[in-house]
């Protein structure tokens, strides 16, 4: 096997590699058939270590350190190939396949190091024969698997952004997690003082036929702002969840008033005799290896966190994200002003025509938004635990979450409200109580 | 530089004639070692090894070809620590290594072959014979590495290699194990350096004795099985029974199929094996298996059936080589071991 300095990477090829790192591998593959080397061992020049030593999720309880390390040590076996190094990658690939006999992509670099002692490896996962004994789609699968896991580390979201959805996070809400599907990745935050932080990435399946959910049984994995409504208890679950499963509120209001059907899209963990699935293989579930799910259950309180779940997303710094929220808060201010005001007519000017809730049109809402009037007697209005993200797609709406609270009171409802922006003006299509 | 004294020359010489000599008795009893190995008369081969080593017990030739009786008599436990305590005694010999590589993979134990072959390779690197067995062991570890990581179904239960053996240490690796100083080559067979054993099958040792390892083989298999059709026609049943309840994903059959015995590959437990196969079975939306060319042969309450199989399931196809073997039990033909390949 040729060996490929690093130094071969010049600056350029470096950026154009990041720029084309989500498209398609052949041009790579090409490029590189000259100096008989794999389109990954390319992809891997990009790793710096500094990198991965970055890359560690938390320890977990009643997992092995080295459990949630598994992607970690992949990589560094790429690293290590693309050095040149293939003895000692070897016997990292070999103590990997040990660890985790069912992380097949580690299986494919494991058979490749293997074979390499032999023959000169034309590609990655050169499994002789791989379509005659059908295994041709699961090797398309695991290689797409290996870009996107090498892509996450090599391409990872510039320092100081998040995902353009988090508008306002109350601070009683300790995570978040954004998923970009075009990555199969998963973003976990934590919210800090000075705002979300995040906390470490993982990769992540969807659905078969990707993305976009419209229909039960479309095998698509619904875009939205969801949240995680429990843990169900694994002791109750088919082995086919693995480590837990975590629903998320598909169809949510927005889902609904655009007609979408389904249910029972969760997150979950993964067989027994599989450590990972391809990039798209679940019927709209969203799918984590086992120790990656249980990092994420063990070291956050699920219930209620957000999961923004995007085609891909897009990262803003703090300061882009003014102007939107500044734009959303007047609106809401409005909204509450009119409360307070007790002027039901000035109120109801903020409901969309088509405003529903728990199957009550905007006219059967009408009685109870008067005894609401009623019973805060012109007190001015605090809205506690404010949060909103924000989901634009052919439409601009807004997820809001608080709780209301009259002036002078210790307590109030929990209140979720779904907005729609229409001729530059904010409405709401949905309110109720959570 | 002084001239040496003739009487210390003379003691040189003297020294160097005895141990010649001494060499030269020793190669009639590694000989003859050998030749009663290659003809198949083990016991008396093993009697010759063990009543020399009792003068001799440390002497790496003859307990090497004491390893190559034990493991032609079938005794691969006896070779193996035979092998063993000789790379311990002797850890820059290579042929140990190689040979106890060779028998971990008839014992389809692939990574232990894969660290005696590396440990080989080590000692002699020039040494093709253990490049070649290790070449084996690497293509077979990475076809059960792929197959893992692709998910073909069976692959990881193929044959093991045939690996080539080696039939007795090479005098420049011998002159090299301090323990003895004399190096006498085995009478008949030509000495024969590494690099050209790649060409040279272990069983041709010389041409003139080309045909003697086969005969002894054929001399040592089994007398042909008595054509038992009625077992013949239970055992093709049971292989059908296992091909419809697997096409039928009837899980529950399928594994009454196999023996309580039958041990899986890798290192499954045998709970762990049902539940592996169970949910590979359980999980595929429909899956059909044909066999073509079922082959069996019985021997008393022992048969070996072997087809082709065609495997269909979720958009996969594979044809392989299938071998079971099969015991009869009180129930019927159970299957105590399954293996693709050739």
């Amino acid at each position: 096997m040729a060996t490929v300095g690093k130094s071969f990477v010049s600056q350029s090829v470096r950026k154009a590699l990041r720029r084309h790192a989500l498209q398609s591998t052949t041009r790579w593959h090409r490029s590189l058939r000259g100096v008989a080397a794999t389109w990954w061992l390319l992809a891997t020049l990009l790793v710096t270590p500094s990198l991965s030593e970055a890359k560690a999720p938390a320890s977990t309880p009643g997992l092995s350190a080295s459990d949630g390390q598994s992607e970690a040590r992949l990589l560094d076996i790429y690293q290590l190939m693309a050095n040149g190094n293939t003895r000692d990658a070897l016997t990292k690939a070999e103590k990997l396949v040990r660890d985790q006999p069912n992380f097949q992509l580690a299986q494919l670099v494991y058979g490749d190091l293997l074979a390499a002692r032999t023959r000169r490896l034309q590609s990655l996962g050169d499994v002789p024969d791989a379509s005659a004994l059908g295994g041709a789609p699961a090797l398309l699968d695991l290689k797409e698997e290996s870009l996107r896991r090498v892509t996450a580390l090599t391409d990872p979201p510039p320092p100081g952004t998040v995902p353009s959805q988090f508008l306002k996070i109350a601070p009683q809400t300790r995570h978040a997690i954004a998923i970009d599907a075009s990555r199969s990745r998963l973003y976990l935050f934590e919210n800090t003082a000075s705002g979300l932080r995040l906390k470490s990435d993982y990769y992540v399946s969807v659905g078969k036929f990707g993305t976009l959910k419209t229909q039960e049984g479309d095998q698509r994995t619904p875009l939205g702002v969801y949240f995680i409504t429990s843990t169900l208890d694994t002791k109750a679950l088919n082995d086919f969840y693995g480590a837990g499963a975590l629903p998320l509120n598909y169809p949510n209001m927005l889902d609904q008033r655009r007609g979408k059907s389904g249910s029972g899209i969760w997150l979950h963990g993964t067989p027994p005799h599989q450590y990972s699935r391809a990039p798209r293989s679940t019927d709209g579930c969203l799918v984590l290896s086992n120790p990656d799910l249980l990092a994420i259950i063990q070291s956050i309180a699920v219930r209620n966190t957000p999961v923004v779940v995007a085609a891909q997303l897009v990262w803003k710094s703090a300061g882009q994200l003014e102007d939107p929220a500044r734009s959303f808060q007047s609106a809401l201010n409005a909204w509450s002003n009119s409360k307070v005001s007790g002027d039901l007519k000035k109120m109801l000017a903020f409901y969309t025509p088509d405003f529903s809730s728990a199957g009550k049109s905007l006219d059967q809402y009408t009685p109870l938004l008067k005894s609401e009037l009623k019973a805060l007697k012109g007190r001015d209005l605090e809205l506690k635990n404010l949060s909103y993200l924000q989901w634009n797609d052919s439409a601009e709406t807004m997820v809001v979450s608080f709780g209301e609270v009259a002036k002078g009171q210790r307590s109030g409802v929990h209140k979720r409200q779904y907005w729609i922006r229409s001729n530059k003006e904010w409405k709401i299509f949905f309110e109720g109580v959570h | 530089m002084k001239p040496r004294s003739s009487s210390f020359e003379f003691a040189r010489l003297l020294c160097l004639c005895a141990a010649l000599a001494a060499g030269a008795v020793w190669a009639d009893e590694y000989s003859d070692v050998a030749q009663l190995t290659r003809d198949g008369k083990f016991s008396d081969a093993l009697a010759k090894a063990d009543s020399f080593l009792s003068g001799k017990p440390r002497d790496p030739q003859m307990r090497f070809l004491k390893g190559i009786a034990q493991r032609d008599a079938g005794r691969t436990a006896d070779a193996i620590s035979t092998f063993s305590r000789l790379t311990e005694d002797f850890p820059e010999l290579p042929e140990p290594y190689n040979n106890l590589g060779v028998l971990y993979a008839d014992q389809n134990q692939i990574e232990k072959a894969r660290g005696a072959l590396e440990m080989a390779i080590r000692t002699n690197p020039s040494y093709s014979t253990a490049h070649e067995n290790l070449g084996d062991v690497y293509a077979k570890l990475s076809s059960a590495a792929y197959s893992k990581a692709l998910q073909i179904e069976g692959n990881s239960n193929a044959v093991s290699p045939k690996l080539a053996l080696i039939r007795q240490i090479l005098a420049p690796n011998l002159a090299k194990a301090a323990a003895i100083a004399p190096v006498a080559p085995i009478k008949g067979i030509a000495p024969v350096p590494p690099v050209a054993m790649a060409e040279a099958p272990p069983k041709a040792v010389t041409p003139q004795q080309k045909t003697a390892p086969e005969s002894a083989t054929a001399a040592a298999a089994a007398p042909k099985p008595a054509l038992d059709t009625a077992a013949i026609k239970e055992a093709e049943a049971a292989v059908q029974n296992w091909v419809s309840a697997w096409s039928a994903k009837d899980v529950k059959t399928y594994l009454a199929a196999y023996a309580r015995e039958f041990t899986p590959s890798g290192k499954l437990s045998r709970s762990e094996w049902e539940r592996e196969r169970r949910s590979r079975i359980e999980g595929k939306a429909k899956i059909s298996v044909r066999i073509e060319g079922l082959q069996i042969v019985v021997n008393g309450s022992k048969a070996t059936a072997k087809f082709r199989q065609d495997y269909r399931a979720n958009g996969i196809a594979i044809s392989s080589r299938k071998t079971l073997e099969m015991v009869k039990h009180g129930d019927g033909w159970k299957i105590v071991r399954e293996s693709v390949g050739a």
